[in-house]
Parts: C-alpha cells; sequence; structure tokens
C-alpha cells in the first residue's frame, strides 16, 4: 500500500510541476502582451490581427489549464489542450528553423529569448513526454474504473 | 478519441514542415557586407522538382531599397536558377530584414516569403545624434557619447564643427569610448551646426547635428 | 472534448478583458504600437504645429509630396538629417510618412529620430501617402 501511495504522490507531483511549467509560461507573456504578438508574427504563419488574438488568449488558456491540472478539475481537457499546445509550439519552432528565421521562441516570454533553438526543442520534448504520460495514466485508470 | 488527438496534432505537425514543388536551397539569406559596401546582394536557388513547370507571376519586395529579379520566367521540370535581390544599403544601420515575396503558379506553394537579413557593420554609435537648446537656455555644455564597436578600435577621435558658433572638446573616458562637450556660443539666435566626427587613421565620417532652436527654452 | 472546450471558453474571459485594457497599446490593424500611429485626420487637426517628413524614396518625393514635407530617407540619411533638424523645433509634432501601411520606411525613419536623434513626439501616419492622397480627394 506505501508503495502505491509513493506512487501516486510521485503522479501528483508531475501535475504540480507540468501545471506549475504552464502556469508561470502564461503569466509571464500575459504580463507582455504586445511583445508576445511580436514573438507569434516573426514565425511569419498569421496575419498580425490573428498574432494579436492569439497574444491576448493563448497566455490564459496556458494557465488555466495549468490550474487544472494543478486542482484535478476538468483534468483531461485541461491535459489535452496543454499536449496539442506543445505539439503545435515544436512544429511551428522546427519549421521557422527550416526556413531560416532567426526567431525567439515567446514560450516563457523575454525570460527565454537568449535560449537556443535545440535547448527549446529540448524543454519542449520533455514537456511533451510528461503530458502523454499523465494523459495515458488517466486514461488506463479511467478504463479501469470502467471496466470495475 | 485518443488516435483522434494523436493524428490531428500529427498531421499539423507534418503540414508545418511540408516542402512545395518548387524546392528553394535556402529562403532565408544572411548577408555581413563591409564598412565600405554599397550594396549586398543575396542569391536564392531553386529546383522545380515537380513534373509541370512553375511559371513566376510577379516578385516584389518589401521596400524600395531592395530590387529582386529573377533569371527565368517559367522553370522547367528539373530546372534550376535563381532569384537575385539586390539590397541598396545607403546610410542604413544594424541589422537589416527585407522580405522578398515571390509568387508563381505552383498550386502546392504559391507564394514564398524569401528573406534577406544583412548585418551592417556599425563602426561608431553615436548618442545622440542631434543636441539643441532652446532659445534663452542657460549656456552650458551638452554631450555625446561615442562609442567604437569590438571589430573597429578607435584610439583617437577627430571632431569638427562646420560653424564657429559652437565650441567642441573631446574626451576619451573608456576604451574605445569618447564623450564630445558641444557648446553654443549664445543662445539667443537660431543657429545650427554639423559636427564631423572622424576615428583616426580612417577616411569614413560620421555626423552629428547640433543648434540653438527658433522655440523657447521648455523646463 | 467537453472538459477542452469549456477550458477554452473559459480562457476567453480574461483575454477579452485583457484586449479592452490593451486596447491604446496596440494596434490590431498593424505593428506599429497604436500610440504612435497617427490618422490623417489627427494629423491634419494639429494644424501649423506638423512637420511631415516623406521617407519615401527620392524619385517618389520629387514626383509629389504632402506640401511643405522634408525627405528623410535612409538612404540619404546622414546628408538629409541636418536639413529635417534645421526645420524642427520641440514644439511640434513629426509625422512620418511612406507608401502604405506595409512598407516599413516610415517605422524604420521614426525609429531613428526617437532612437538616434531623441526627439519626441514622433508619428507614423497610419495608411501612408494613400491615405493622403484620398483624404485630398
Amino acid at each position: 500500500m506505501a508503495e502505491i501511495a509513493k506512487v501516486k504522490f510521485a503522479w501528483r507531483i508531475m501535475d504540480l510541476v507540468v501545471g506549475g511549467v504552464f502556469i508561470y509560461a502564461g503569466v509571464v507573456k500575459a504580463f507582455q502582451p504586445v511583445r508576445f504578438a511580436s514573438d507569434i508574427d516573426n514565425y511569419k504563419i498569421l496575419p498580425w490581427t490573428i498574432s494579436v488574438g492569439l497574444a491576448f488568449y493563448l497566455p490564459w488558456l496556458e494557465i488555466l489549464c495549468g490550474l487544472a491540472l494543478i486542482l484535478r478539475r476538468l483534468y483531461l481537457g485541461g491535459l489535452s489542450i496543454l499536449t496539442a499546445l506543445v505539439l503545435i509550439f515544436s512544429g511551428v519552432t522546427i519549421a521557422a528553423k527550416v526556413r531560416g528565421l532567426d526567431i525567439t521562441c515567446g514560450c516563457f516570454g523575454h525570460a527565454s529569448q537568449n535560449w537556443s533553438f535545440s535547448g527549446h526543442l529540448a524543454l519542449d520534448l520533455v514537456i511533451l513526454a510528461a503530458l502523454l504520460a499523465l494523459y495515458f495514466k488517466v486514461t488506463s485508470e479511467n478504463r479501469l474504473q470502467n471496466a470495475v | 478519441m485518443r488516435t483522434r488527438i494523436f493524428t490531428f496534432t500529427l498531421s499539423i505537425f507534418l503540414c508545418a514542415i511540408a516542402r512545395a514543388e518548387l524546392k528553394w536551397e535556402q529562403t532565408a539569406v544572411e548577408l555581413h557586407p563591409t564598412a565600405g559596401d554599397k550594396e549586398a546582394v543575396g542569391h536564392f536557388k531553386y529546383q522545380n522538382t515537380g513534373s509541370q513547370p512553375v511559371r513566376f507571376k510577379s516578385v516584389h519586395t518589401s521596400c524600395g531599397c531592395t530590387v529582386a529579379q529573377s533569371q527565368k520566367e517559367e522553370v522547367p521540370p528539373g530546372e534550376k536558377g535563381e532569384i537575385t535581390a539586390t539590397f541598396k544599403i545607403g546610410d542604413r544601420t544594424g541589422t537589416q530584414v527585407k522580405n522578398v515575396t515571390v509568387e508563381t503558379d505552383d498550386p502546392v506553394n504559391a507564394t514564398t516569403v524569401l528573406t534577406l537579413k544583412a548585418v551592417i557593420p556599425q563602426e561608431l554609435e553615436i548618442n545622440p545624434t542631434f543636441v539643441f537648446w532652446g532659445q534663452g537656455e542657460a549656456l552650458k555644455s551638452k554631450s555625446i557619447v561615442v562609442r567604437a564597436s569590438k571589430d573597429f578600435p578607435v584610439k583617437q577621435l577627430k571632431v569638427t564643427s562646420s560653424s564657429p558658433d559652437f565650441q567642441t572638446k573631446v574626451e576619451q573616458t573608456g576604451n574605445g569610448q569618447f564623450k564630445i562637450d558641444v557648446q553654443p556660443r549664445e543662445t539667443t539666435r537660431a543657429i545650427a551646426a554639423k559636427l564631423v566626427i572622424q576615428p583616426e587613421d580612417s577616411p569614413k565620417v560620421f555626423y552629428a547635428t547640433v543648434s540653438v532652436t527658433n522655440a523657447p527654452a521648455t523646463q | 472534448m467537453r472538459q477542452a472546450l469549456v477550458l477554452a471558453a473559459l480562457a476567453l474571459l480574461p483575454g477579452i478583458g485583457q484586449a479592452i485594457y490593451f486596447r491604446d497599446k496596440v494596434s490590431w490593424q498593424s505593428p506599429i504600437p497604436a500610440s504612435e500611429m497617427v490618422t490623417v485626420a489627427q494629423a491634419r487637426a494639429w494644424d501649423g504645429n506638423v512637420i511631415w517628413v516623406d521617407a519615401r524614396p527620392d524619385v517618389e518625393f520629387e514626383r509629389d509630396h504632402v506640401p511643405d514635407a522634408v525627405p528623410l530617407n535612409e538612404d540619404r540619411w546622414n546628408e538629409l538629417l541636418p536639413q529635417f533638424l534645421a526645420t524642427w523645433s520641440p514644439e511640434k509634432r513629426v509625422v512620418v510618412y511612406c507608401s502604405s501601411q506595409s512598407c516599413n520606411a516610415s517605422r524604420e525613419v521614426a525609429r531613428r529620430l526617437r532612437g538616434e536623434a531623441q526627439l519626441k513626439d514622433v508619428f507614423v501616419l497610419q495608411g501612408g501617402w494613400e491615405e493622403w492622397l484620398k483624404s485630398r480627394k
């Protein structure tokens, strides 16, 4: 039983860490939406108007999904959204690199502006792995409960 | 549900790195012109990897200072070519980014944005380049700070005023750093002068402007 | 899926609130901050206290320009800046224009006037030369 409690605790810590990372990332960007809009615009994928809309919206989405993980409310929804966001951010960062664009990701606001491309990508992949692990753990728990 | 989310996100990921039939060797070029250059030229090479010819509909630039030309109007399958973008440097400074938008009849990727980035070396950073006094303002000197870049060491600076109405004094304040103190003879009338700033042993000159304006001093 | 939609909808509320709060600090049409842009009507209202700066290439300035505008472009910045500064005084507002919204020249000239020459009250004309022409009709 102690082993089960330890495993549960470890998963809970992962919830708190991953949720905390997204809340931090969201807060940093929410403080400087105009700068974040410029960062999105630098990818040269979306028109400026959409970049501004996303700059005002995405940080709050990240904060709410991070809270969903920590408070375990709307948990699966939060997990799905964060996974999709990380996949999209990783994809457009790789695409930008391939196109030769020299940009700051803007993911962690200007706190991360001096990070290298590989540094950013590595962090994205670690976060993605954690999100996928949490996702599969929750869905297999749900399946077990439904079977019981 | 899981599979659907996975497939959806994977398809977005793959779309982001999809390639067109007109394949570009690189869509972004970084140039490092030297101090005396008047132009920077970028070459964007391409190849038609499709089975149909590709026709260029238009090639236009984001700025009048950049001229872009395509070698060919139509590119047969398998053929290579290039678009040349010539950026006129003029008196521009710092990192300049200019875009060339290429429109073709390629159904997969009709529009491509080519980026020309030119890093223009700046031997001296002059701050500010304009100093002024209002009419009737106290006759006090004001300073201009000059910093030499690490790649262009400067031991001495020569400053000449185009008008005797302004006096200048140059002082070295650090390694490659100078302070120019400027003072007008009077502030009772509107006067102006151009300061010519020349590093020792360099043919290149830089400028600052000083003036006593028409308007009274504001506080 | 429903949970995701609920979160997505909830995030709209603070997002819209923030967009309203920042409405004066950002322009939804262009990357230039709203406080640095002026319309033709606003600039005209300033009347005699405006210096119009034409950031377009020389040949376009010579063809036509805003009456009493001063040319100042990056091709001949060192030569043209002292001429512009001779017309400037602190109580005047500077309005820089070039060809239409997508041209970057007016932004660059405005940036250099604020940064290098440290001038205050430097604005970029929304819609550029084309907007001025429309207002003339």
